[in-house]
This record gives C-alpha cells, sequence and structure tokens, in this order.
C-alpha cells in the first residue's frame, strides 16, 4: 500500500505543480531574447540607414535603377537591363522596404519622442524624403490610410491616394517640420548618420527638401515654398547630406555588395553615358572618375548596348570609386540643389540668381564633388554644348542632360531627371518582350497588391490610367 | 466384480489426475485455415506470463499443464484459445482476420477489439516496414495505407513529408504526429526557410526518422478526428502509432536476434537530363562564339557563359578550360579539337554507388513477472555524392516488472545518435550540384578534367572560369557562376550530429478487475549541433555558420480505466485521464561575417569582419498545455457499440482570455452480420462518428516585440518585425463526419473496407497578408476555413489459398478534394481572394484560394483562341496572359492508391509493391531554365524542314510552335531557336509552360525471401534463419516529367509541388539476413 501511496501523492503532485495560472501561462508567451520596447533613437537610427541604403543601392533585384538611368548594362544576364520589373519582382522589393522599415519605423519612432520638437522633426524630414521617393517611383501611393497595421485604426488593406495631392501634403509637412525645427529639443545627434544632430544643417536638410518637391512638381503650385526656401537649402559640397558606410559587412555601401561582393561581373558601362561624355560635344573630364581609366577598349572607352548582351572583357568598367566599400551614400547634393534652382529660376521664380547661374553651379559642384577642379568645370563650361546659353534643347533638356550625368552614382535621381526633364540621351532597349523595351516611366504596383489590397489596386490603376511601366508620374512630361 | 471395476475406475481417474497435474511440453503448429504456417504467432499459458511465438515455420514449444488454457494469437488473425488435453501436440488453426477479436491500439495506447470502434484505423504489421529498410523509416510506409500521403526527396538523410487526409492548416504544420508507446515523438523538420522555399540548405531529415523499423511491432493509422481526438489539439493532423516490440518468454534459443542488410543505390538515369553535345559552352549562338586565346591566337572556349548555346562543334582546334590552368603542365596552352559527342566524364558518371548497410541485434528475454528487450543498430550510409555519408547508432532498451500482482513498472528508452557529413546542398544555390547539372551547365563539359585538376591541385578550377572574358593577357581562372564541383563536395559542405533520447516510465496499477490506472511520464529530447561551411574561394562568400539546438517534450499522464460487462448483454467501458504537455526550444545560431580570413579554418573566430546582432540569433521558447479527458464506451450484445468523448485544453500560446478549449466526439458501429445470416458475408460493420478537435498555435504569436538588428557607426539598431501578432487569438478547431462499412466475404478472402469523410477545420491562425502599406507583411489572424472531402478503401484478398501456395493481395486508394471555404475578411470587411504560402523563383507562387483548392500553382499562362489553341505572337512566340496569377494547377493529387501482392512457396516468399498517384501537378524550375541554356538534347532537333532548330529562321531553321494567329488560322511563323532568346526558353513562354502533371507508377518495393528450413538448422544454434532479396524504388513505370522524378521536390512542410535543382531516383537493390539464436 505505501508503492500505492506514493504514487497517488506523486501524481498529485505533478498535477499541482502543473496547474500554473493562466498568468503564468501568459508570461511563457513573450518572448525572452526580443525586447518589447525599442528606443526611438534605436528605430530612428535604422530607419535613416535603411534610406540611405535603398536609395543609393544598385543591386539588380532590389533597386536597378542605375540600369534604368544606362549608366550601366548588364552583361550576360540582362532581364532588367530590358526592363523586365514584373517578372523579377522588383516593384515588391522597393515597395516593401520603404513602408515597412523605412516609414512604419519613423512613424513608431515619432510615437516615442514627446517633448523634443527637433526629434520629431528630424523624423518627419526623413519620412517626407521617402514619401517622395515612393511617389516619384510608384505615382498613387497608399498615403492617408498606410501605415496603420496596429492599433485602433487598424487597416489592413489601405487605399491609394492621388499622388499630385500627395505631393501638397508633403509639401506642408516639410514646411511644418522647418518650422518645428526652430523649437526645443536636443534632437538625436549620434543616432543621426547624416548630419549628426546639427540643427543648421538639418534646416538646409528641410529648404533642400522643400526645392526637390517643388521643382519636381511641375507648374507654380510651390512656388512661394521654393523661393522662402531656396537660399536656405544646401549651397556647397560641404553642406551634402551623405553618410559614410564603413569597410565591413553589413555596413558597406550596398553597391559594393553588388558589384566586388557578389564576384559576378554584371555591370558595364551603358553605351549612351559612354557615349555623351566621351562625344567631342562634351568630352567631359568627370569620365575618367566615373569610368575605369584601366578598362578602355582599343585606347577607348566603350559602353554596352542597352538591352543586350556586354560581355564582360569587350566594354568598359564603372569607376572605381564605387567599388569603394565605404564610399559615401547621398540624400542631398549640391549639385542636385543647384539644377532644381537653375528650373526654378528659368520657371521665372526668384530663388537668388538666374538658370545659367544654377546650371553652372551645378556642374561646377558636381566636379569638385567628384575631385576634379573648378578650373576644369569652368573651362568645361565654356563649350558650346555645355553652356547653358547654347547647349541644345529647350531649358529643360539642358538642366535634364547635365542632372543625369551629375547623378551618375545615384541610379534614381538619374533615372528620374530623365522622366521628369528629358534631355538624357537614353534609348530603348535593343531586345526584350513588348512594351519592355521602353524606358520605364515608373515601376509598377507590387504583384502582391493584386492580391492583398484588390480592390483599393484596381481602383488606383484605372486612376492612374492602366498599372503600367509607361504610365507617368503627375510630374512627368 | 463390481467393487473390482470401482477400484480399476477410481484407480485411472488418479492415475489420470495425477498425469494431469504434471507439466509437460506441449508442441506443435500454428496456421492458417489452408495449413500455411504462421511464424511470429503468439503462444501464451493464459493467466500466466508464460508464453513464446512460432518460429519461421510455425511450430512452438511451450510448457504447460493439462488443464492450461493456450491462448494463440496472431496479428491479422482471429485468437483462439485450446484447452491442453492428453496430447502432448496440439495444432492450432487461426482464421484470418474475421475481425470478430482482432484487437488494435488506439489512441493513448488503449487496445480495443477492432469491432468495437467508430472510426477507422489502419493497422500494419511491423514486417511491412521492417524487411525493406528505408535509411528514414518512414518512407517506408509509402503505399502501404489508404489515406496516407508519403513523399521523399531523394537526398540522403533528407526528410518526408508525412500527411494523413491531406492538407488542411494553412500557416501550420500539416504533418501526422507519431507516437511509439505512449511517447508523442517530433516529427518536425528543422529545416530553414530557404530550404521549404527552394533557396538553398541542406534538408537535414525530419524527427519521425529516429524511430528504429527494428522495434517495430505494428503499426496503426489513426486517420480521422474522431479516432485521434483524445490526443488533443497536436492530433488534428492524425495520428502514426507505433508499438514496439516486447521481450517474450523463449522455450528455446537464446533469444538472440541478429540482422544484417546491406543495400546498394544507383542513380535511375531515366531522371537525369538528356543532353545535346553538338554545341559548344557560351551563349552566342551559331555564330563565332570564341575568343581568341593569348597565346598563339587560336579559339578559346567562353568558360564565363553558364550555358549551352556555343558555337557548332566541328572538331576544331581550341583552348577548352582545362588548357588554362598552369599546374596542368601537360594541357597548359595546348588545345584539343571541340568534337561533338557525349564527354568521356558525364554526369552520370559523376555520381557514387549509393551503400546502405544496416546490423542489428536485439537481446530480449522474459520470466513469469517481467520481460526486457535491449536492441543496437547501426546504420550507415554513404551517398550518391562525395563526401556524403551517415553514420547513426541507436540503442533502444524496454522492459517491465511486475511489482506485486496488481502493480506493473514498464519503461523503454530509445537512443539516436545521427553524425552526418555532407548532406547535399538542395534548391537554387551554389551548394547544390544539380543547379549546375540541371540548369546551368555546359553539356559538353568533361567531368573527368574537373576530377583531374582537383585532384591534382586542390583549387577550385571551374569549367565555368571567367576564362578570357576578362581584360588582361593571361586568361583568368577565378570561377565565375559555378565551382568545380569536386571542389565544392570538399570544400562547401554541412556536419551535423544529433542526439535523441525518447521514452517513458510508466506504472499500472490494478486496483481490481473494473477499476485500473495509469501514471505516465514520457520524454523526447534531441541536441542538435549543424555547421555549414563554404570555404574561401569559392564562387559565394566564405562562411561558417553553426546552430546549437535543443528541443524537448515531456509529457506527464494519468489515466483511469473502467471496464465492467454490466450483465450478459451490456459492457461498459471508459477513461478520465490528464495530461500535461511541456515543450521547449533552446536555439542559439552563429556565422561569420563577410567571409572567413584563413582558408579551411572554420571557426567563428576566423570572420573576417566583428560578428554583429545580425550575425546571431536566439531562439528560446517554453509551451505548456494541460488538457482533461473522458472517454466512455457502451457494447451491446457484441453488436451496437456507441462511445463518446470529450476533452478540455489550455495551451500557454493563446491570450489568457482565450486560452481554454473543448472538444466532444461521439461515434457508433453495428455489426450488420449479427443480424443477418449469409453464406457469403463472414463479417460487416457499418461506422459513423462525429469530431470536434481544437488547436492552438506556436509560441510567440500574441504578443509584439521588436528585431535587433547591427548596429551602424556604433549605434544601436531596432527595427519591427514583419509579421504583426494578435492578442485576441483563439483556437482553431476542426470538425469531421466519418462513415465507414467493413466487409469480409467468402470465408475471409476478401475484404473491405470503405471510409467517407468531411473535415472542415475553421478558425485557422494565419498569419494574414497583407498590403506592405501598411508598414507589415503579415499579421496573425483567425480566418480561413479548409474542407477536406475523401474516400477510403482497403481491400485484402487471399486468391489463392493451398497447402504449399499462397497470393494475398493488399490494396488500397484514396481520394480527396480540399476545397478553401473562405480567407476570413480584411479589415474592410472584404472577403480575401487568396493566401500566399511562396512567391517562388520562376514566377510562381503557391497558395490558397477562395473557392478553390489548397495548394494551388499560379503564374503566367499561355493565351489561349476560343478553337482551344495557343495564340502565338508575330515573332512565332506564344502570348503570355498579362496577369501572373493564372492557375496553372494544384499540389493535390486526383488520388493515390498502393498495392502489395505477396506469394508464399513453402519456405519461399515474393512480394512487390506498386505505388500510384494520379494527378496534382509540379513545377519545374530545372525545366525553366534548361529551357533558355540549351543544355538538352531537344534544343538540337531537327525541324520539319529537317534543319536543326538552331539555324536561324532565315537558313531554314528555327521553331514552328503549334498553335494559332489571333485570328485562329494555324501558325506559320518560324521562331529563333538558336540563342537563349530561343522561342522555347522562359524569355518568352509562360510560366505554364513549366508545369507537368506530377502522376506516376512506381515499382516502389520488391523484397524474394527463403527461410530455412528446419533441417537444414535444428543441429545448429540457430533458431531459425531468413534470406532475402530486397529492392525499392528499382522502377518508374510511369511519369509525365521530364527528365526528372515526380515526387522530388524542395522538402517537407507546405510548399509542394515545385522542383529546383532536383534530386534523381535512387535505385536500391540489397541483401537481408536474419537469424534468430
Amino acid at each position: 500500500m505505501k508503492k500505492i501511496k506514493f504514487i497517488f501523492i506523486t501524481v498529485v503532485a505533478v498535477t499541482m505543480a502543473a496547474c500554473s495560472s493562466d498568468a503564468d501561462y501568459e508570461g511563457l508567451n513573450k518572448d525572452p531574447n526580443n525586447p518589447v520596447e525599442a528606443s526611438a533613437e534605436s528605430l530612428f537610427s535604422a530607419a535613416q540607414k535603411t534610406l540611405v541604403d535603398e536609395v543609393n543601392d544598385i543591386d539588380y533585384r532590389d533597386a536597378p535603377f542605375t540600369l534604368y538611368a544606362q549608366y550601366a548594362q548588364q552583361t550576360t544576364y540582362t532581364d532588367e537591363s530590358q526592363y523586365d520589373m514584373k517578372n523579377r519582382g522588383i516593384p515588391g522589393e522597393v515597395f516593401s522596404e520603404v513602408y515597412q522599415n523605412i516609414l512604419f519605423d519613423l512613424k513608431d519612432a515619432a510615437s516615442l519622442v514627446t517633448d523634443d520638437d527637433f526629434k520629431s522633426a528630424q523624423i518627419e524630414l526623413l519620412a517626407v524624403y521617402a514619401w517622395q521617393y515612393l511617389v516619384d517611383n510608384f505615382g498613387d501611393i497608399p498615403y492617408t490610410e498606410a501605415l496603420k497595421v496596429v492599433g485602433a485604426d487598424q487597416v489592413l488593406a489601405p487605399k491609394y491616394d492621388d499622388d499630385a495631392t500627395i505631393y501638397v501634403d508633403l509639401m506642408s509637412r516639410a514646411v511644418a517640420a522647418k518650422t518645428l525645427l526652430a523649437g526645443s529639443g536636443k534632437g538625436f545627434s549620434s543616432a543621426d548618420f547624416v548630419l549628426a544632430g546639427d540643427k543648421d544643417a538639418w534646416v538646409k536638410f528641410a529648404n533642400s527638401l522643400i526645392v526637390k518637391i517643388g521643382v519636381r512638381a511641375t507648374g507654380n503650385t510651390f512656388k512661394s515654398e521654393v523661393e522662402a526656401a531656396a537660399s536656405g537649402a544646401v549651397a556647397s559640397n560641404a553642406d551634402n547630406v551623405t553618410m559614410d558606410y564603413e569597410g565591413s559587412t553589413p555596413n558597406t555601401n550596398p553597391s559594393w555588395l553588388e558589384l566586388v561582393q557578389s564576384g559576378r561581373n554584371d555591370y558595364v558601362l551603358g553605351k549612351p553615358i559612354v557615349d555623351a561624355l566621351t562625344s567631342t560635344d562634351l568630352e567631359d573630364p568627370r569620365q575618367d572618375v566615373f569610368f575605369d581609366p584601366t578598362s578602355k577598349i582599343d585606347g577607348a572607352y566603350k559602353g554596352g548596348v542597352i538591352g543586350q548582351k556586354s560581355a564582360w572583357s569587350a566594354h568598359s568598367k564603372l569607376g572605381t570609386k564605387l567599388f569603394d566599400p565605404t564610399f559615401r551614400g547621398v540624400l542631398f547634393d549640391f549639385a542636385e540643389i543647384s539644377f532644381y534652382l537653375a528650373d526654378a529660376a528659368a520657371r521665372g521664380w526668384s530663388v537668388g540668381g538666374d538658370a545659367a547661374t544654377h546650371y553652372a553651379n551645378g556642374i561646377k559642384a558636381s566636379f569638385t564633388d567628384w575631385g576634379l577642379t573648378e578650373a576644369a568645370a569652368d573651362a568645361y563650361l565654356l563649350k558650346p554644348k555645355v553652356a547653358y546659353a547654347t547647349a541644345d534643347g529647350t531649358s529643360d533638356e539642358k538642366i535634364g542632360k547635365q542632372l543625369w550625368i551629375a547623378m551618375f552614382n545615384r541610379g534614381f535621381e538619374g533615372w528620374t531627371a530623365y522622366r521628369r526633364y528629358g534631355g538624357a540621351p537614353l534609348t530603348q532597349s535593343e531586345l526584350g518582350a513588348g512594351d519592355f523595351k521602353e524606358v520605364p516611366r515608373r515601376l509598377t504596383y507590387p504583384v502582391v497588391e493584386q492580391t492583398r489590397n484588390p480592390s483599393n489596386y484596381t481602383a488606383a490603376s484605372t486612376a492612374i490610367g492602366g498599372d503600367e511601366q509607361s504610365t507617368k508620374i503627375f510630374w512627368d512630361n | 466384480m463390481k467393487t473390482k471395476f470401482i477400484q480399476i475406475l477410481t484407480l485411472s481417474f488418479l492415475v489420470m489426475f495425477q498425469w494431469s497435474m504434471a507439466q509437460q511440453v506441449v508442441t506443435g503448429i500454428v496456421t492458417d485455415a489452408d495449413g500455411v504456417p504462421l511464424p511470429g504467432a503468439t503462444v501464451v499459458v493464459q493467466g500466466t506470463t508464460n508464453g513464446t511465438s512460432t518460429d519461421f515455420d510455425g511450430n512452438y514449444s511451450i510448457t504447460a499443464s493439462q488443464g492450461d488454457v493456450l491462448a494463440v494469437s496472431f496479428v491479422g488473425y482471429g485468437a483462439v484459445s485450446v484447452e491442453v488435453g492428453a496430447s502432448a501436440t496440439i495444432n492450432v488453426t487461426l482464421s484470418a482476420d474475421n475481425q470478430l477479436n482482432e484487437v488494435v491500439v488506439t489512441a493513448l495506447g488503449i487496445t480495443r477489439e477492432k469491432k468495437s470502434l467508430g472510426y477507422a484505423v489502419q493497422t500494419i504489421n511491423g514486417d511491412a516496414i521492417g524487411d525493406v529498410q528505408a535509411f528514414n523509416p518512414v518512407e517506408s510506409l509509402s503505399g502501404e495505407v489508404a489515406g496516407l500521403d508519403i513523399q521523399s526527396y531523394n537526398t540522403m538523410g533528407g526528410s518526408a513529408n508525412v500527411v494523413i487526409r491531406g492538407y488542411s492548416s494553412i500557416s501550420g504544420s500539416n504533418q501526422a504526429l507519431f507516437v511509439v508507446d505512449g511517447t508523442p515523438i517530433s516529427n518536425s523538420t528543422p529545416n530553414t526557410a530557404e530550404v521549404v522555399g527552394g533557396q538553398g540548405g541542406f534538408d537535414y531529415g525530419n524527427g519521425a526518422m529516429d524511430i528504429n523499423p527494428e522495434d517495430i511491432a505494428s503499426v496503426s493509422v489513426l486517420k480521422g478526428a474522431a479516432a485521434s481526438a483524445l490526443y488533443g489539439s497536436r492530433a488534428s493532423n492524425g495520428v502514426i502509432l507505433i508499438t514496439t516490440k516486447k521481450g517474450k518468454v523463449k522455450s528455446s534459443g537464446l533469444g538472440i536476434t541478429v540482422s544484417s542488410q546491406l543495400v546498394m543505390g544507383s542513380v535511375d538515369e531515366s531522371t537525369l537530363p538528356s543532353y545535346q553535345y553538338e554545341y559548344g559552352q557560351g551563349y552566342g549562338g551559331n555564330a563565332d562564339g570564341y575568343y581568341l586565346d593569348p597565346w598563339d591566337g587560336t579559339a578559346v572556349v567562353n568558360t564565363t557563359d553558364d550555358a549551352s548555346f556555343g558555337p557548332k562543334l566541328t572538331g576544331q582546334e581550341v583552348h577548352h578550360w582545362y588548357n588554362m590552368i598552369p599546374e596542368l603542365t601537360d594541357l597548359y596552352q595546348k588545345t584539343a579539337p571541340d568534337n561533338p559527342g557525349a564527354p568521356a566524364g558525364t554526369v552520370a558518371g559523376f555520381f557514387d554507388t549509393q551503400i546502405t548497410s544496416t546490423n542489428s541485434i536485439a537481446f530480449e528475454g522474459a520470466n513469469d513477472s517481467g520481460n526486457f528487450r535491449l536492441r543496437y543498430t547501426n546504420a550507415n550510409i554513404s551517398g550518391i555524392l562525395p563526401n556524403a555519408s551517415i553514420d547513426r547508432n541507436s540503442f533502444n532498451f524496454s522492459g517491465s516488472q511486475m511489482l506485486r500482482d496488481d502493480l506493473r513498472v514498464s519503461a523503454g528508452i530509445t537512443y539516436t545518435n545521427t553524425d552526418a557529413t555532407g548532406r547535399y546542398g538542395t534548391g537554387y544555390d551554389g551548394q547544390n550540384v544539380f543547379q549546375g547539372f540541371r540548369q546551368w551547365w555546359g553539356s559538353t563539359i568533361d567531368l573527368n578534367m574537373d576530377k583531374k585538376v582537383y585532384d591534382l591541385t586542390g583549387g577550385n578550377y571551374s569549367w565555368n572560369m571567367f576564362g578570357m572574358d576578362t581584360t588582361g593577357t593571361t586568361p583568368d581562372t577565378t570561377p565565375h557562376y559555378f565551382n568545380n564541383p569536386y571542389w565544392m563536395r570538399d570544400h562547401m559542405y554541412n556536419t551535423d550530429n544529433r542526439n535523441r533520447y525518447f521514452g517513458n516510465l510508466a506504472i499500472d496499477y490494478e486496483l481490481n478487475e473494473e477499476i485500473k490506472f495509469l501514471g505516465r511520464v514520457s520524454f523526447d529530447q534531441y541536441d542538435f549541433v549543424k555547421e555549414e561551411r563554404i570555404d574561401v574561394g569559392s564562387v559565394d562568400v566564405s562562411r561558417y555558420y553553426v546552430s546549437h539546438q535543443t528541443s524537448s517534450e515531456r509529457n506527464y499522464d494519468f489515466i483511469a480505466s473502467y471496464n465492467k460487462n454490466i450483465n450478459d448483454r451490456v459492457n461498459i467501458d471508459g477513461n478520465i485521464g490528464w495530461n500535461l504537455r511541456v515543450q521547449k526550444w533552446d536555439y542559439l545560431t552563429a556565422e561569420t561575417n563577410g567571409g572567413l580570413n584563413i582558408p579551411g579554418l572554420y571557426a567563428l573566430s576566423n570572420s573576417a569582419n566583428p560578428i554583429t546582432s545580425s550575425d546571431i540569433s536566439n531562439y528560446d521558447a517554453t509551451k505548456k498545455v494541460d488538457g482533461l479527458y473522458g472517454r466512455v464506451s457502451v457494447g451491446i450484445d457484441d453488436t451496437y457499440f456507441v462511445e463518446a468523448t470529450y476533452r478540455s485544453d489550455r495551451s500557454s500560446t493563446l491570450p489568457k482570455a482565450n486560452n481554454r478549449y473543448n472538444y466532444p466526439s461521439i461515434s457508433g458501429s453495428v455489426i450488420l452480420s449479427n443480424l443477418f445470416d449469409s453464406s457469403i458475408v463472414d463479417f460487416a460493420k457499418f461506422r459513423a462518428n462525429y469530431a470536434e478537435v481544437g488547436a492552438d498555435t506556436n509560441p510567440y504569436r500574441v504578443f509584439q516585440s521588436y528585431l535587433l538588428v547591427a548596429g551602424f557607426n556604433g549605434q544601436p539598431q531596432a527595427t519591427n518585425p514583419s509579421t504583426f501578432n494578435n492578442e485576441s487569438l483563439k483556437a482553431e478547431s476542426t470538425k469531421e463526419y466519418e462513415f465507414g462499412l467493413e466487409l469480409d466475404l467468402y470465408k475471409n478472402r476478401l475484404g473491405l473496407d470503405i471510409s467517407v469523410y468531411d473535415r472542415t477545420t475553421e478558425d485557422l491562425i494565419t498569419p494574414l497578408q497583407i498590403s506592405n502599406a501598411t508598414g507589415g507583411n503579415a499579421f496573425y489572424v483567425n480566418a480561413g476555413s479548409v474542407q477536406n472531402k475523401g474516400v477510403e478503401l482497403v481491400l485484402n484478398a487471399n486468391p489463392v489459398r493451398l497447402a504449399d501456395f499462397n497470393w494475398d493481395i493488399t490494396a488500397n486508394w484514396s481520394t480527396y478534394s480540399s476545397k478553401v471555404i473562405e480567407l476570413g475578411k480584411d479589415a474592410s470587411g472584404n472577403e480575401i481572394e487568396y493566401l500566399n504560402f511562396a512567391d517562388l523563383q520562376g514566377g510562381i507562387s503557391i497558395g490558397a484560394k477562395k473557392g478553390d483548392e489548397y495548394g494551388v500553382i499560379r503564374g503566367t499562362d499561355f493565351v489561349y483562341h476560343e478553337n482551344g489553341q495557343k495564340i502565338k505572337t508575330s515573332t512565332g512566340a506564344y502570348e503570355n496572359s498579362d496577369s501572373n496569377t493564372e492557375i496553372l494547377g494544384s499540389i493535390i493529387p486526383d488520388w493515390t492508391g498502393g498495392i502489395k501482392n505477396k506469394f508464399t512457396y513453402k519456405n519461399l516468399s515474393a512480394s512487390f509493391l506498386i505505388d500510384i498517384q494520379k494527378g496534382g501537378d509540379v513545377f519545374s524550375l530545372d525545366a525553366r531554365y534548361s529551357s533558355l541554356t540549351g543544355i538538352l538534347a531537344e534544343s538540337t532537333r531537327l525541324n520539319a524542314n529537317g534543319v536543326s532548330i538552331r539555324e536561324p529562321v532565315a537558313d531554314g531553321g528555327g521553331v514552328l510552335l503549334p498553335g494559332v494567329n489571333a485570328d485562329g488560322t494555324p501558325n506559320n511563323v518560324y521562331g529563333e531557336a538558336g540563342d537563349y532568346t530561343t522561342v522555347e526558353g522562359y524569355v518568352y513562354m509562360p510560366a505554364a509552360n513549366y508545369v507537368y502533371d506530377a502522376s506516376f507508377v512506381k515499382l516502389r518495393e520488391v523484397s524474394i525471401g527463403f527461410t530455412f528450413p528446419d533441417r537444414l538448422i535444428d543441429r545448429t544454434f540457430i533458431e531459425s534463419a531468413n534470406v532475402s532479396l530486397i529492392g525499392r524504388n528499382l522502377w518508374i513505370i510511369h511519369s509525365n516529367v521530364p527528365y526528372s522524378d515526380p515526387e522530388a521536390g524542395l522538402s517537407a512542410g507546405n510548399i509542394q509541388g515545385y522542383q529546383s535543382g532536383a534530386y534523381p531516383n535512387i535505385k536500391e537493390i540489397g541483401l537481408s539476413l536474419k537469424f534468430q539464436f
């Protein structure tokens, strides 16, 4: 009987021990290895780095804009150079990266900042930058109902908003954030990789953003905002908003991953940029930094025909700076802002100088930023096909061509310069199926939107005139 | 006289009485109704533990007293009791299963008379698994059980997918639960999302592999919800219940069994690509296709491209890749002709013979109060690839002891150590040799040269080196996309070691005849170390990865049982039980960052860059579920049976408010054959049931947390995860109806068991995929309902039954249709139409579509004219659908079946199993990529003009695709097919072109056995001896998937119907020996 008692006591004891309370059970379901709370700093810094990565990436799957801008051409497998974005899932990469890993983390960070206007402004300015990037890629996008995965106002299938209308809101947000910078607070400093919490520099960031939004929109919608911001924007290369990468993974320049670490020789120079810079009209001195002088073929640079297989050995390569893992990433530079101001001036806006001056500033800034002398820039500007007064085409085309050249390391801005201004001598793809041959005017919506958000997707497609690569963003001419 | 007669009579009685009291040795033979001996039948003196089993000739020998009752039983046959009389010889004839008294093991190990069950249970003898063993024993169940789908993927030691009655959970596991002697055994697959999604990695097998076939006495498959309801939530996918062998009393011999199998496996060449050997390596079509070399200006093969659209081979003298390697002094800078024809070292020749050897020894014994069995097995496999082997050592002990007349203690433990090197790389990855062989390859590459160069230099000189496609004056011998496959196997390999322990300790207490108690603690734990390596010099970034995983499960059970015959007509039988399950996971994984510094040193400390938080992951979780349940069963007149169960579970993985869920089942049966007399029908039973089963989920799906990622510039970083959790989740539920009919006809020579079921799962805990614009990618919700309706048929026939010759047929057939009833609503209240499981390479997605089948394959389709023909474009290529969400197929087969024939002639037996699948589809990434790399023989065929399709259309070449113009008139435009932009390649073909019907007919198992007759061994110490010739997967009789095994795929899981770098079928043939001493 003793044994039986023992068994019963054991059973009862085990049962008692197991009958934990509901609260104990719930406690087991909380992950001990991941934090329930995160600081605004850690979210802000992660979002900022992701944003700089995103706009400086050249990976053919994640952000093939350097191919769309035709700075480069693929060697063997040419799907992206032939603008096949749907089968390669490119739109989904851009869309999810920006919404999930930049904008949502920024929104989360903003909710954690209570009494620091500077921090709130920093978050807001990065968010507006990222929103503009999304609009400039897709056109209409989910905006007012976006980023509501959690909370009382949860929306799992957000509606799309009109791109031009979003621009109006982005402009007011940028202006408001600039005002907020005058408020209290210490701001993010060590978590701020681009400007290290320098408030004056953030004011320039805000003004530059206002200029970029205001000038990219056509017409005079944002004339007054741009005029108010022009003099306070990035005004020299010293003001450039850049981030220095580290020498080792995972913190290298994302271009290095594709160009060096992959071990693949995927990209040679594109024929349009080579032909433009080496033409007798330009004989652009930047060719020897943009391109690798040791890769000349029979003494001359040779770019791959867009869309065609282009053997590595038979074509010239991108400049060595792009192969440096620590090569800086850029959000704004003086060259870019100068060309925007040139456009503003050409439209008759009062932005402190005429179009030719800003245009020349842009070229000079590009030269010196790439290590060339101002004298070389001055000489270059004397060429009739370069000087604003005598260069070919409309003002837009003049600006477009030089902005395209200056944005060599920033594929997205180069592609956008072409779409916004024309002027750049891009060609259609030699090969490829159907309308893929034309340089895309936008990214199509991610395929998953068709199944995850079908009614809003359909409405947006109709609203923009069809979810095609050839559909134009509202500012496209 | 009268007195004398009485005296004599009395004396006789006394003598007889005394004689009858004496112990004697009773011998005899146990046969079936036709006199065929039954080896392994159990003979027990009733009321004692004195027992034995028959030898291979059906003979037994047991010590018994006159008046004792011998109980003789054998799986699949009705038990018979015989009283010991005066004769020392008792021959017993057993009738093939008339189901009247067959006992089966059901949920929680409760043994029940099969006739009383209201649900389907299919039982398989352990021999069916043990006779022709696969290295993964789970695979041996393939084709044996109606409604049980087993799929394996041809990788050494890789996983098997085990699904009963189809897929019903969308995000959760659909794998069946394995229970060994009451111990639930983890059957999880420790594979990464990359392996499951086809992006590469190693298949580490599934947990049930550690069950040793040598230990299995019988297997019961509980298919429906009613059968498994008592197991609670985790059994909602069905249960495979394994009863292990126990020590038995031996009347003679030492109680030692030795068995040994040696199996040789070779690659089935019908599942390898058929290559073209007329055109060389590279892209570039018919034109020049060669580079010029720096030495003498002759042609150099375009080694930089990983394809076979190069120049037409004419015998021209060229520098091959191996002529550019300075260490190969005899060949360096030399040339050789680019002769067409198969190379000396072909892909088929790359593979080794797979050798599997299994050696086991078991000791067993028993006495009046206890029994034990101890078994050791070594199983060793060396695979078809170089540097691939697994060594598995396994011990099992089981024993039980009566401590008192009413108290029994029993224990069992199985320990398995698995030590593996060089598992096969899977999917679209540089570690999978088939990514090259099937997709990107130079079909004329002589693999003997790869081996020669590697053996000589030890370096990574590849057929796919940059060669002359780099600027410079000497060729660049750096590998471009593909490594030397021999180097790869030695320098990019994994090792892993797993220690697994499972077993239980149980105490049975019998209070009286009617009431019994069981207390049991069972455990299953494994410690798993996985290491993966990529050496410096590879195409990929060098890497060392190590993962330490400990996973354990403990179950505490307390069960009280009651069984009473209320009167002659009514029997009541029931249980009340309590269970606590505690599962723990502790994983620590780390890898180097940015490569290795020192080649060949695989250590975290050899990381090129400092290891960051992105390179480390740590997962710790505990899950507890406690449940209380009851069962009551009433039998009336041995004809009407009804049973009801109820269980209440509480799970730590659900929110506090919803953590308890309850579910009932009811089942009943009627023995129809007791209600009428028939000369044809021996036995007939109708059964019906309804059951609900609740299910919980995995840890950490309720509360939200952040992810810490690598810091930048000294600054810590955090981000939101892409999947959002939900604090109002509730349990999933499964509801199932089932009806069945069992028949035995013509004196048990024809048996039939039919089941019809309708199962609906509701409130599935699903990571609902949401617009990324929400800031997330998925949100856990209770959404979705899947309905599976099916029919299962098991047929047993005994067409020939003679004294010396017997022929048995066991056949099974099952079909089911799966329908996604709903997928829930999004926040705007709109019905969700589609839920994606995976976007896979090749423009394919696999998911569930509302109103359609579970597991549809979607992508771009052809565009069809109303006359049914495919429409083509002006270039002669096919038009593609605008949408890439067209439904192209389904992973669900139309039906599956198996037929096993077994012939016995005297001491010789032969059996073969044919396994059949009809329907189901598979997308082949191999076919898609090979369509534009020009490696396949069909890419050089002649067109109707008698010209090679590779020639330009202008020269009479090209392809005239069958189809029509937009107006319905036949296609008359030849398309170019001489380059990777061929109209037959994926650049122009829709994804639908690479979806194939996955039907197959396979000769799955063959066994020819010989049992040594007694006269040969009775003077030896050998008790019995058996030798068999065995074969597995010898012949794919029918398949529609070109160059591939239709069953090949990624790994176990919900993503099926997809092949990428698929491994070929392995034909196995071997010898099996079994001795008892």
